[in-house]
């Protein structure tokens, strides 16, 4: 049996295993940390740092992301004080401007709370995320397509631009992609973004909402994987 | 050659190249900085040879060839010894005057001497120049004292010694304890206490440890490092090398940017010839230390000076930066414990080791121990590379130093730290070069960048310059930096092309607040400094680009436009001939008009007009 440390989520005990980190220590506790990058089971790599908490230390409070930190024995984190809800919303609110034409991307910043979108909408197609990158390398061991240049010029490429040879064309990287499902009024045309808010009127309380698992429905697959119809991957 | 197998060889060698040395009755200092190489430092010297061959002087005058004196507006710089004499702006054709008149005769050639901007005197020796005597260079002065080709230079001046000290009488624990009682924090930008991160690296578990020194040095105007690691690479060599003993690591690297050719070949020099006299290699000296350096290129990233993703370059990697949430100290290049330190931090350490913890805390302020080299640039008298102690005013480094604005107009703010750091405004000038304080401030003393700005420079403009330099460097890893950085330059851009709303400046420090607290790295972490700076200390600068369309200071160029003042104006025409786009027009004689409808507000106009009689709104 693995080694357990304690570590202190939200004023909850938990034991977890050596080694996890306090994202998945915290999902499997029912803490519902919002994230959007994280792949189960593949290395993070803290883009899109939705899943910030604040780590305690010596008195102190960092603000780090929650995929890339590992538990350790007496680790006191906060998940959801104000500061983080604050930050989250800002983060989300960057994210959904710059896609809105996802589904995944409007529900988290729903759930992040974003009640409006104070920049310019710009409809891109990536948010570099790096799902289909890190399922790709990570798990199926091929490099058919990877990140390129630097900034705002970075993208997701097979090499040179050309169709790899590498690529099985297994349909994990769109599979996972959250940019492929469309808002549920159907995709959004240039001029006519907008902050889609179909998903509030099915919730309750929209505020207590990141605070604890309530089994969302939302953007399945890129939330809780604790859900009964939690994503399973190709068969979905 | 032979190798330096022991403290006493050591010491033997030294004593042969003193006496060696004593049958020169002068010595000719010479810079051969990148700065006095682009004006022409490299003819001057060989001029000098030349001219000292000719007149029979080669056996009786040494010629040195230093790295950078830190005056280099000046240069190409001579100082001759004994006397001290500094001579300025060289030519070539300069040498034979010099060797006839000042090596034969001890005449001073008045011309080319230096003169004070402030007093406009001319000045004899360096000592008496006030950019130079207000400073406490302790690691620049010793650039003068070597050539840094020749590894001789630096043993002659008791170079290796604390190596030798360090190897033969302090143990690992003891190093670390001197270097944390001296107070010595990184000079890189963030300020870490090296001897907390030496400590970490050496207690860490595992055989296989690093040293690192970053020389991947991007900021604008930033050339310390630079100068540091080209005019004495020995220094930085050894000050690794006692860091390496202390943490228990045999293999360093030196991560020098490839855009410093001179950087990256006096380094390659200096380690090779450190490693023919056995200096590098194993059984250092006759102990159990063995190590050895190898240098690594980097391909001009900004974000590449960031430890994790300099250690992610050095392994052949993409230069992107990983969560630090374990220290690289424990957990660095191929994930071994790895001390990564700056070139002038390595640099402070040989001085500390030689002189004692004791001596160096004597120097500085409460929190911020020893010297720091600085970049001084912008609207101001003197620039160049200059050193304070620690605790000095940021009024003594731009007026005392730096002689105060170059225009004879106010100074208005002083941008430090490069694009991590702040704009700090003239009633901030009490405030002490001192890591925490500077960052109380809003700003930081980063790798030492100031760049001092005048009157007319618009601070919106200065937010706008960062960001574009920060947008373009950012790996585009995080959102926040990525977008957080874009979105803040987009509001800027906003406002400089008269398109601002007042609520854009409560997002923007917002966003600014989201991109410090949230990023990956350091240079997201820091990326919102010059905007959240400027726009704390120069609010109404921001408010009049946004409520009134006005550049205070006449810099945006969608918001100002140029007219011709007709009671100063006596229509000489030159604005007419001068305007590159035909926008100005008018009989001979007349006072001219512009066509606003043409005019391209390039302000050629405004530079040729003799009268100040083109105006900008």
């Amino acid at each position: 049996m693995t080694e357990k440390v304690s570590v202190t989520i939200d004023g909850a005990i938990i034991r977890a295993p050596k080694g996890l980190s306090i994202l998945d220590a915290a999902l499997d506790h029912g803490i519902c940390i919002p994230h959007l990058c994280r792949v189960p089971a593949i290395s993070d790599l803290g883009a899109c740092r939705l899943c910030i908490v604040e780590h305690i230390q010596n008195g102190r409070s960092k603000v780090t992301t929650s995929c890339t930190l590992v538990v350790k024995e007496g680790m006191v984190i906060h998940s959801n004080t104000e500061k983080i809800k604050r930050l989250r919303r800002n983060i989300a609110e960057l994210l959904v401007a710059e896609a809105p034409n996802s589904r995944a991307v409007q529900d988290v910043a729903m759930r992040c709370g974003v009640k409006e979108v104070r920049y310019p909408f710009r409809n891109n197609n990536c948010i570099l995320c790096g799902r289909c990158v890190r399922i790709c390398t990570g798990r199926l061991g091929e490099k058919a397509i990877g990140f390129v240049g630097r900034g705002m010029d970075r993208r997701v490429v097979a090499p040179f631009d050309l169709k790899s040879k590498l690529c099985r064309e297994c349909g994990w990287c769109s599979d996972l992609c959250p940019m492929t499902m469309t808002p549920c009024g159907g995709p959004m045309h240039k001029g006519q973004e907008r902050l889609c808010t179909n998903c509030e009127s099915k919730q309750t309380s929209l505020d207590q909402m990141t605070g604890y698992c309530v089994a969302c429905y939302f953007g399945k697959g890129f939330q809780c994987e604790r859900h009964p119809e939690r994503f399973t991957g190709i068969e979905e | 050659m032979n190798k330096i197998h022991s403290l006493d060889r050591l010491r033997n060698f030294r004593q042969g190249i003193i006496d060696q040395r004593k049958k020169f009755a002068a010595t000719m200092i010479i810079c051969g900085g990148t700065g006095c190489q682009a004006s022409r430092s490299k003819d001057v010297i060989e001029a000098i040879q030349n001219e000292l061959a000719s007149q029979g002087l080669t056996e009786k005058v040494h010629v040195r060839a230093t790295g950078c004196h830190g005056f280099c507006e000046q240069g190409p710089i001579l100082v001759i010894e004994p006397g001290n004499i500094f001579y300025c702006h060289l030519t070539p054709e300069d040498a034979q005057e010099i060797v006839s008149k000042t090596i034969q005769k001890n005449e001073i050639i008045e011309r080319l001497q230096y003169k004070d901007p402030v007093s406009g005197n001319r000045i004899l020796t360096e000592a008496e120049i006030p950019f130079y005597r207000a400073q406490n260079r302790l690691l620049l002065s010793m650039n003068r004292l070597v050539n840094p080709g020749d590894i001789e230079d630096y043993i002659a001046i008791g170079g290796y010694s604390a190596l030798g000290k360090t190897l033969a009488e302090l143990s690992p624990d003891a190093v670390i304890q001197e270097i944390t009682a001296a107070g010595l924090r990184g000079r890189g930008g963030g300020g870490f206490p090296t001897g907390k991160k030496w400590t970490e690296t050496r207690n860490a578990d595992g055989d296989e440890k690093y040293v690192i020194c970053n020389a991947d040095e991007g900021d604008p105007g930033a050339y310390m490092d630079r100068c540091v690691l080209e005019g004495n690479p020995h220094l930085v060599i050894e000050g690794m090398m006692i860091g390496a003993w202390a943490v228990g690591a045999f293999k360093g690297y030196i991560y020098v940017r490839n855009e410093y050719p001179l950087a990256v070949k006096n380094t390659r020099i200096a380690i090779q010839q450190a490693r023919d006299l056995g200096i590098l290699g194993e059984n250092i000296f006759g102990s159990s230390f063995s190590f050895d350096i190898e240098i690594a290129r980097g391909g001009g990233a900004f974000v590449c000076g960031e430890s994790t993703a300099l250690m992610a370059s050095i392994e052949g990697k993409v230069g992107e930066p990983r969560a630090k949430d374990v220290h690289t100290a424990v957990d660095g290049l191929w994930h071994k414990p790895t001390t990564l330190n700056n070139v002038e931090t390595w640099a402070n350490v040989p001085a500390i080791i030689h002189n004692g913890s004791a001596w160096f805390a004597a120097m500085g302020s409460k929190g911020s121990k020893g010297t720091k080299i600085l970049a001084l640039t912008g609207h101001i008298k003197n620039t160049g590379l200059v050193e304070v102690e620690m605790g000095t005013t940021l009024n003594s480094v731009v007026f005392d130093i730096g002689g105060g604005s170059s225009d004879g107009k106010a100074v208005k703010a002083v941008q430090t730290g490069g694009p991590s750091g702040g704009c700090l405004p003239v009633d901030k000038f009490h405030l002490p070069v001192d890591f925490d304080e500077l960052y109380a401030a809003g700003s930081m003393i980063g790798s030492g960048g100031f760049v001092v700005m005048g009157q007319n420079t618009c601070m919106v403009d200065v937010a706008k310059y960062f960001l574009t330099f920060l947008q373009d460097e950012s790996c585009g890893k995080c959102v926040p930096c990525r977008l957080g950085i874009d979105r803040m330059l987009e509001i800027v851009t906003d406002i400089t092309e008269g398109r601002g709303k007042p609520e854009q400046l409560d997002l923007l420090e917002e966003l600014g607040a989201t991109t410090s607290e949230t990023s990956l790295c350091g240079l997201g972490k820091t990326a919102a400094n010059p905007a959240l700076s400027t726009l704390r200390y120069f609010r109404e600068e921001y408010e009049a680009h946004i409520h009134n369309k006005k550049c205070p200071a006449g810099m945006c160029q969608a918001l100002i436009t140029y007219q011709i003042d007709s009671e100063t104006c006596t229509a000489c025409g030159a604005c007419m001939t001068a305007c590159p786009y035909k926008a100005i027009t008018g009989e001979k004689k007349q006072i001219p008009t512009i066509q606003l409808e043409l005019c391209q507000k390039c302000g050629i106009c405004r530079s040729e007009c003799k009268f100040e009689s083109i105006q900008v709104n």
